[in-house]
């Protein structure tokens, strides 16, 4: 028990340096590194925890991360001043399925190279199923920080309002 | 008579002309900085609101269109503009939101609001060598969350300090194509933790290569792109997916290429 609640931390803090530096790449305001930090630990961890503990799969484990990040993002960005998508995009990009991304593209390469047809199909196999996963997580993590975002939009289009 | 109507028409049009003028700057500014397309919207018209005003906006990839009105819909004044280049800037986001906000608010005069707006735009950016620093531990890191070890680690950072100077010196510098940057600085980081392989540092030589690119990958237009998607925008959803997929190769490219010259299979 001792182990794995240290084994959440420990990927929650590696998530939360994660999001500040490519978050750092967008020019996130000083004063939100805190917040995007503090989201991102708590999207990754709950993510982590859903996928190791409970042996959920990594998509509706993401959904539930980027829930986590949506749902706080907006009392967050009523404490640190500034719009909730500036502290949640960042939030979510440790959550980016890159390598899924860029496996696609090896895939495709790969079939490319490959005209036999067994190993043609198995690259084809390793695309459809980098490019499908790659999608869906996407897509499911955006729905998941903007789903609270649309319920509470007048709450969250408001956080800059002095 | 009639020249005191002219009179009256004519200021009507100016300060039409000038505010239409300041909300197309205004939004530029805003899709330039990676806005999402509801945000624009709502910020836009809440300023032409504080204006007493109705707008129009049509939000293209690389075009903002817009048509304002006076309040009784009797006058109208259009203006379009394209977007001048600029990366994502969600500081930039926040303090002309926070703008929109006073300008309803404090029921501020165009002019201040126009000064107050290219005092924003002149603000500078995060220090680019703490940038630097930053993303080199954010990748490595990342590194760690794949269960790569120390070394591992460390080779990242390395290569992530060097592709990431390299992407900023060609394309933040020399304003080479962003595309061919991409592919370049994903060669190099994948070129460089390689070493992995070569010198038998580590035991997770594989990781080091595999993350070593993943600062590359355009996660907030990604991010944009499926948010105007929810909202409707299939334009600007398309252009933003195109945009951020097309990166994603030329990263995939320069990696791919690494592995071919280093003669490392992943």
């Amino acid at each position: 028990m001792l182990h794995l609640t240290l084994s959440i931390l420990e990927d929650g803090l590696f998530a939360a340096i994660a999001a500040i530096g490519f978050g750092s790449i967008s020019n996130i305001p000083f004063k939100a590194f805190s917040g995007c930090a503090l989201l991102a630990a708590i999207g990754h961890a709950t993510r982590y925890f859903l996928m190791t503990s409970l042996d959920w799969n990594i998509i509706p484990a993401a959904f539930i991360g980027a829930l986590c990040i949506g749902l706080l993002s907006i009392p967050a960005s009523l404490i640190w001043k500034c719009p909730a998508e500036c502290l949640s995009s960042p939030a979510l990009l440790p959550m980016i399925p890159g390598m899924y991304a860029y496996r696609a593209v090896q895939a495709l390469l790969k079939c490319l190279e490959h005209t036999g047809e067994s190993a043609f199909q198995h690259y084809f196999y390793v695309l459809n199923f980098n490019l499908l996963y790659c999608v869906i997580i996407i897509v499911m993590m955006v729905i998941g920080i903007m789903a609270p975002i649309f319920l509470f939009s007048n709450l969250s289009f408001k956080a800059t309002k002095a | 008579m009639l020249g005191m109507y002219d009179a009256a028409e004519q200021e009507k049009h100016e300060s039409l002309k000038s505010t239409a003028c300041f909300l197309t700057d205004y939004s530029v500014a805003l899709l330039t900085c990676g806005t999402t397309t509801i945000r624009i919207e709502k910020n836009v018209e809440r300023i032409a609101q504080a204006y007493g005003m109705h707008v129009e906006i049509t939000i293209l990839p690389l075009h903002i269109m817009l048509t304002l009105w006076d309040a009784d819909r009797t006058h109208s004044y259009a203006n379009s503009q394209k977007i001048k280049g600029g990366g994502l800037n969600f500081y930039l986001i926040t303090q002309l939101s926070r703008l929109s906000w006073e300008i309803l608010s404090k029921q501020m005069p165009l002019d201040q609001s126009r000064q107050e707006f290219q005092r924003l735009l002149a603000k500078p950016r995060l220090n680019k060598w703490l940038v630097l620093l930053l993303v080199g531990l954010a990748n490595a890191s990342f590194c760690h969350l794949f269960q790569g070890d120390w070394a591992s680690m460390a080779i990242v950072f390395i290569a992530t300090i060097d592709g990431f100077y390299l992407k900023n010196k060609l394309h933040g510098d020399w304003h080479w194509d962003i595309r061919i940057t991409t592919l370049i600085s994903a060669f190099a980081a994948a070129a460089i933790s390689c070493a992995g392989f070569v010198f038998h540092i580590g035991d997770t030589p594989d990781v080091a290569l595999a993350t070593s690119v993943l600062f590359l990958v355009p996660g907030i237009p990604f991010i944009n792109s499926v948010s105007d998607l929810i909202h409707g925008h299939y334009i600007c959803f398309l252009s933003r997916c195109i945009h951020a997929t097309v990166l994603t190769i030329c990263l995939s490219l320069g990696l791919c290429l690494a592995l071919l010259i280093m003669n490392v299979s992943l």
